[in-house]
């Protein structure tokens, strides 16, 4: 892992997300090396493999065919490996059933898709630059979700 | 009513047991009396005797008396024949006495000296025989003996007199007890047969009434039976008695009508019974009567039988032991056709199963509106902004027009998904009650509007609330959106203000409550300065989708206040508005007391 860039990545199966969250962090002034997956399990197969790269910001969708976002963060939490990434749910719903489950699950934050691009840079600036490690401790059930 | 004539009748056997004793005891008496009465009648009739036989002796005494003095003067023998006859008639009267007064003592004695006395004078008639044989009437010694003849005769009769008044006296006494017997006796009876006929007459007019009770109670048990019999048919239930000690059973009609067969068709038997079990249940049913046989008791059970046009029908039955009144031991039960209710609730499961899968596609549907739906529009909105940002200066001012047209329409159509959203939610079934501080779920309705609230500068007034039970998150949705409505319709000249108060209230006293869960009420009111509203939408505005402005005047979905609606009617409440136009609206909340 390097210091010089964040490493960031994105598992959504919906291609115009990846377009909008590749293109936010491109027009963002911040040093990012951004990689997107299709769906859980191509996310899974990286990850596991011993050689990759884990990533600073791990952004999930939950709705996605084959393995969901919550059937990855399952498997994250479980290895000890992935202790130092920070989880950011990245969902179109923000429904109290979701939230509370994912927070319980142990994801960092909950981000709503926003409903326009100013927004969404916004948003993923604000989550690239907090400091996890004190965002973490202060964490709780209230400022889980990311309101701007 | 039967038990109760059963107690009485130890009043009337006891009323027959004193008729009893009473006759009895005149029966007894009577017999006494007229036994005195006999011996009474027997003594008069001695007393006559005596008194006859008396005068008799004093009669021949006078007979031989006159017989000798005939004989002295004429001499002629033939006036001495009274004289010879007399004593011997004397003494035949005498035995006759002392046979009638061998019971008297006293009488023995008078009868003795009376004897010695007519000896004498028997002796004296015998000197003056003498006296006359030789014809010396002059002699001073027969003038003496005739003298003394005299004297004696005059003693005998003064003893007979003495003795006729003594038996007189004797007499009149007890002709006095007779008659007095006589007179008491019948009265006595007559009152005693009275008092006995009295107490027939009670006991005869008891057994009368008994009688119509009876006939009465026996009239009801009749209806009774019928009733029974009628409800057995409609309620489809049959029964069946098991004679413990002979071992016999017996089934009633109705049982018969449930295998669907004529009453008594056919013997009531357990082996005639079991043929009609259905193969499937016969095993286990059997087995429960061989427990049933053992344990004297039978438990509810159930079991299917087949009917001869091959229906199946599901039966119950259930069976209880009791000691009737005569001390037999019987089992009493009951059979009950439960197929319908089985049906009834192999439907409501079906129906079960059908709204489970309804609310299974309404949450499914509550996933596609909240997240499938809402997908595009956000990419709809993120691609017009990205328009907007990188691609303005390219369009025309009409292109840029359609842009916002575009961008408003599809921002009211989120409006709409995240209403019709929040509607489903509170439909929910998975409702949790808690007590809750009421004043907390306020400040977050106030929080959530925050933004709202300090841009049109409102003034919202709060009463302090106590603790409810309710379901916090839609409780704090009511307020946030009754705040929220207020401020929508605020009043364009003046700086809205909403009043929210509190009072506890008897529900008999508001009359809006047509009809109260409970006695008591929180009542809430939202007092606003709002534009208001007719009242004739009071009703109107709960309605989904009920708007009574144009969109264009103001944004809206018509879904606000019909979530309040629901959420007050999750919580069995009610919701009431009120309206003027220009001056305000208030709603009013009333949620039980729990």
């Amino acid at each position: 892992m390097q210091d010089d860039y964040i490493n960031i990545i994105l598992a959504d199966d919906d291609e115009d997300d990846r377009l909008f969250f590749k293109d936010a962090f491109d027009e963002l002034k911040i040093t990012t090396k951004v990689k997107t997956f299709n769906d859980g399990v191509y996310l899974m197969d990286y990850l596991n493999d011993k050689e990759s790269d884990l990533p600073n910001v791990l952004f999930l969708d939950l709705n996605m065919p084959r393995k969901s976002g919550i059937e990855c963060l399952k498997e994250i939490k479980k290895n000890s490996r992935f202790k130092d990434v920070a989880i950011a749910i990245y969902s179109t719903s923000a429904s109290e059933e979701d939230i509370e489950n994912t927070f319980v699950m142990g994801a960092n934050v909950y981000i709503k898709k926003p409903n326009d691009f100013k927004t969404l840079k916004k948003v993923l600036s604000e989550v690239v630059t907090i400091n996890w490690q004190y965002h973490t401790n202060g964490l709780n059930k209230d400022n889980f979700l990311l309101r701007l | 009513m039967p038990g109760r004539i059963l107690k009485k009748s130890w009043f009337i056997k006891s009323i027959f047991f004193i008729c009893a004793f009473i006759i009895l005891l005149i029966g007894g008496f009577t017999y006494v009396k007229i036994r005195d009465l006999s011996q009474s009648s027997d003594m008069l009739t001695k007393t006559y005797k005596v008194n006859v036989a008396l005068e008799q002796i004093f009669s021949y005494l006078k007979d031989a008396e006159t017989g000798q003095r005939g004989f002295i003067i004429t001499n002629e023998p033939l006036y001495l024949e009274p004289y010879t006859s007399g004593r011997e008639n004397i003494n035949n009267s005498f035995a006759e006495l002392k046979e009638l007064t061998k019971d008297r003592p006293e009488l023995q004695n008078n009868l003795k000296e009376l004897n010695e006395l007519i000896d004498l004078r028997m002796e004296s008639f015998q000197k003056a025989f003498r006296f006359s044989s030789v014809g010396n009437y002059n002699d001073p010694n027969f003038k003496e003996n005739f003298l003394n003849g005299k004297i004696l005769m005059d003693s005998v009769r003064l003893k007979i007199t003495k003795m006729i008044d003594f038996e007189n006296d004797l007499l009149q006494h007890r002709q006095e007890t007779y008659e007095s017997n006589l007179k008491i006796t019948p009265m006595f009876l007559y009152l005693v047969l009275l008092f006995s006929l009295m107490l027939m007459f009670v006991a005869y007019t008891k057994i009368i009434s008994d009688l119509k009770k009876l006939k009465t109670s026996n009239e009801q048990l009749e209806i009774f039976k019928e009733t029974a019999n009628q409800s057995s048919i409609i309620g489809k239930h049959g029964s069946w008695m098991w004679d413990i000690d002979n071992n016999t059973f017996s089934f009633s009609d109705s049982l018969y009508r449930l295998l669907d067969e004529e009453p008594q068709s056919f013997k009531a038997t357990i082996e005639n019974y079991s043929k009609f079990i259905h193969p499937e249940d016969l095993e286990k049913f059997q087995k429960e009567i061989k427990k049933m046989t053992e344990n004297k008791d039978l438990p509810f059970i159930s079991y299917r039988v087949l009917l001869k046009n091959g229906d199946i029908r599901y039966f119950k039955a259930y069976g209880k032991t009791v000691i009737s009144a005569d001390r037999k031991k019987q089992m009493i039960g009951t059979v009950t056709d439960i197929s319908d209710e089985i049906e009834n609730y192999r439907l409501i499961e079906e129906r079960n199963l059908e709204l489970e899968r309804n609310n299974k596609e309404l949450s499914a549907f509550n996933y596609v509106a909240s997240h499938d739906l809402q997908e595009p529009l956000r990419k709809i909105q993120t691609f017009l902004s990205r328009l907007e940002d990188k691609e303005a200066s390219k369009f025309s001012k009409t292109g840029l027009t359609y842009i916002d047209r575009i961008k408003n329409a599809s921002t009211r159509m989120r409006l709409l998904i995240d209403d019709l959203l929040q509607f489903s939610r509170t439909n929910r079934a998975d409702k949790i009650f808690e007590v809750s501080n009421i004043n907390l779920l306020l400040e977050g309705a106030k929080q959530d509007l925050a933004e709202v609230i300090s841009e049109e500068n409102a003034i919202i007034k709060a009463d302090t609330f106590p603790s409810m039970k309710v379901i916090p998150f839609q409780i704090q949705q009511l307020f946030s959106n009754l705040i929220s409505n207020s401020l929508k319709y605020r009043p364009k000249e003046r700086n809205p203000e909403i009043n929210i108060t509190y009072s506890n209230v008897k529900a008999s006293v508001e009359a809006e409550i047509i009809k109260p869960l409970t006695k008591q009420y929180h009542k809430i009111t939202f007092t606003d300065n709002g534009i208001g509203f007719d009242n004739e939408y009071a009703q109107k505005i709960f309605v989904l989708f009920n708007r009574l402005h144009n969109k264009d005047e103001y944004s809206g979905t018509g879904i606000g206040l019909s979530i309040c609606k629901k959420i007050v009617e999750n919580h069995q409440g009610f919701i009431f508005a009120q309206g003027t136009p220009n001056v305000g609206a208030i709603f009013t909340v009333y949620l039980p007391v729990s």
